[in-house]
């Protein structure tokens, strides 16, 4: 494992951004701390880099205790959600900071900063100033600079945070592909569950100041460990005391299915290729349902009619937090 | 222009190019009352002391030039300010520093109090200045009459400003910067260094150039203090005065001239170092 982190707590005053956090991160992968704004995914990634020091607890990077090593020492690479650029230095000076810091011979520097500049599409523009770059490309000179120290781990801080929908979406591909080419140790803090789903291999849902559940994404949307995550990384519906995805819910015009709850439709959207159901349950429950068209066509559903539900056979379903407390 | 409508386009287009040709109404008024303003105020007493400097020819500059009175006072306070505004450099940016990132009891109150030499009437800070380092010092600093009162004096009325031309730069700059360039490997000193005082040089140079300014032109702070002893402790503004009590308007107005020269010399060589910097960042 390339980083561990054994029973960290971090407060400020009353707050606790992290509460006795036990995590370890694998090598060469690259995985997402997920959470809600304030849970502390942030704290931690800063608690890795050496930005932030844990109350207590340790912290231990490629086998080596880091937790009294200043930041300078821990040889992480860190990107800020706000690119943290030297403004009054070149694109291409940014990127040699850390190699000229480090009094590296200037061909070596100059060669190691050009392959950098290809690395992250950005040849072009060494002579510029980072003002005249946009904010992706901003982001990306970013990670070059990072790149540049061949850091042990690379940590991002909602790198595409400040970026637009659009440009966010291209540089999320670009990293994948960027960790398939350079396959260093990542680590990025995301509030955005689709962003973690798409980009990590593994991904760490944390909430409160403590982590809810580790795994694939596969894992944590099929198996969710409980309905916070659930409910975190997609749509929740609950019948009858579980919670469940809306899709998983099985619809029928007769009783036929077993344990399934009576209850009429209040309201029926077609959007695009689905069908959205809200069923309201004799047990006064409003139950969300998302079928194909082709499914609601088959069972001639409209507003009005009575229908049975229940989970489908196979359907990820934890207790609901009304009823588990 | 036939239309409104059909100018606005190209009128927008030649701004870019020649600001000269294509005032609106509005812009060329404002543009009128500041030029009328800066004329009558500036331009037009400025030239006035010109021409009457000039009106004594080359002889009269010679003179006062060569008169080692006059040319000891230039040197001191021209050095004196040099030396002053160079101190201001250092300890102002230390102020504005200590006021923006440090926490400690009293800062607000500091940060009020940093702005008295500025506001006081210059020849209160002189009996200030007299009461602390004059003949019945407390401290047993017997300053008056010396250069160095000059110098205090002079370092008295200029401190605010370096401070206050730092201190916003300094509030705005991302502490996440540095952050960035703890995590690549820099120490403190090599981050303040080659992230942060860059950043400020412009702010500095600003702050050097209204103190410089304020220094060469002082005159009530350090009457009081200075004596006035010719080759000593004289300022050039002192020296014109005294010119102008003898009769001698025009070694007054070539003395002010030359001042007015230095004055524009530092300006722009400022002012250049600031553009430079900032069109690189």
């Amino acid at each position: 494992m390339s980083i561990e982190i054994n029973n960290v707590t971090k407060t400020w005053g009353d707050f606790v951004a992290l509460d006795d956090v036990t995590v370890s991160l694998p090598t060469g992968q690259l995985t997402a701390l997920l959470g809600p704004s304030g849970g502390g995914k942030s704290t931690l990634l800063r608690v890795i880099a050496g930005l932030e020091t844990a109350d207590t607890g340790t912290v231990s990077i490629e086998g080596v205790d880091a937790t009294g090593l200043p930041a300078q020492k821990r040889n992480v690479g860190f990107v800020f959600q706000h690119y943290a650029v030297f403004k009054h230095m070149t694109v291409a000076k940014n990127v040699a900071f850390g190699l000229e810091i480090r009094k590296k011979p200037k061909e070596q520097v100059a060669a190691r900063v050009e392959e950098l500049l290809k690395l992250v599409h950005l040849s072009q523009f060494g002579h510029r100033l980072p003002a005249q770059l946009s904010g992706g490309q901003r982001q990306r000179m970013a990670l070059a600079r990072a790149l540049a120290v061949e850091p042990s781990v690379l940590l991002l801080d909602e790198p595409f945070g400040a970026l637009d929908a659009k440009v966010r979406k291209e540089l999320r591909d670009w990293l994948r592909r960027l960790h398939d080419e350079v396959p260093v140790t990542t680590v990025f803090v995301t509030h955005d569950q689709e962003e973690a789903m798409e980009v990590a291999d593994e991904i760490v849902v944390i909430n409160e100041g403590r982590v809810e559940q580790v795994g694939t994404p596969d894992e944590l949307y099929e198996t969710p460990a409980n309905d916070f995550v659930m409910s975190f990384l997609g749509d929740v519906t609950q019948i009858a005391g579980v919670s469940l995805r809306p899709h998983d819910v099985d619809v029928s015009t007769t009783p036929i299915l077993a344990g399934s709850t009576e209850g009429t439709i209040s309201r029926l959207l077609k959007v695009g290729f689905e069908v959205r159901l809200n069923v309201l349950t004799v047990a006064g429950d409003d139950v969300h349902v998302v079928l194909s068209r082709a499914e609601a066509r088959s069972l001639d559903l409209r507003e009005g009619s009575t229908v049975w539900v229940t989970a489908a056979p196979g359907a990820a379903v934890v207790p609901s937090m009304r009823f588990a407390g | 222009m036939s239309s409104a409508t059909a100018a606005v386009t190209p009128v927008r287009r030649l701004r870019r190019r020649s600001p000269g040709h294509t005032l609106t109404r509005t812009s060329g008024l404002s543009l009128g009352i500041a030029v009328t303003w800066f004329s009558l105020l500036v331009l037009i007493p400025l030239s006035a002391l010109v021409v009457t400097a000039a009106g004594g020819g080359w002889d009269a500059y010679a003179s006062t030039l060569t008169s080692p009175q006059a040319w000891a006072a230039i040197r001191l306070t021209v050095g004196q300010s040099v030396v002053v505004t160079l101190v201001n450099i250092v300890i102002g940016t230390v102020i504005a520093w200590v006021l923006v990132r440090d926490r400690f009891f009293g800062k607000r109150a500091l940060d009020v109090v940093i702005d008295i030499p500025f506001a006081l009437p210059t020849i209160v800070a002189g009996l200030v200045l007299l009461s602390l380092y004059g003949p019945n010092s407390p401290l047993g600093l017997h300053w008056a009459n010396t250069e160095r009162a000059v110098t205090l004096a002079l370092a008295f009325v200029t401190l605010p400003f370096i401070v206050r031309t730092v201190q916003p730069v300094l509030e705005e700059l991302d502490t996440d910067v540095e952050e960035a360039a703890a995590s690549l490997g820099a120490t403190g000193l090599t981050t303040f260094r080659r992230v942060i005082l860059p950043s400020l040089v412009p702010a500095i140079a600003a702050g050097a150039a209204l103190s410089f300014a304020r220094a060469i032109s002082e005159y009530g702070s350090l009457v009081l203090l200075s004596g006035n002893l010719p080759f000593r402790t004289e300022v050039v503004s002192v020296r014109v005065l005294s010119f102008i009590e003898g009769g001698n308007t025009a070694a007054a107005a070539a003395l002010a001239s030359i001042m007015l020269f230095v004055a524009l010399v530092v300006i722009v060589a400022l002012d250049l170092l600031q553009r430079r910097v900032s069109r690189r960042g």
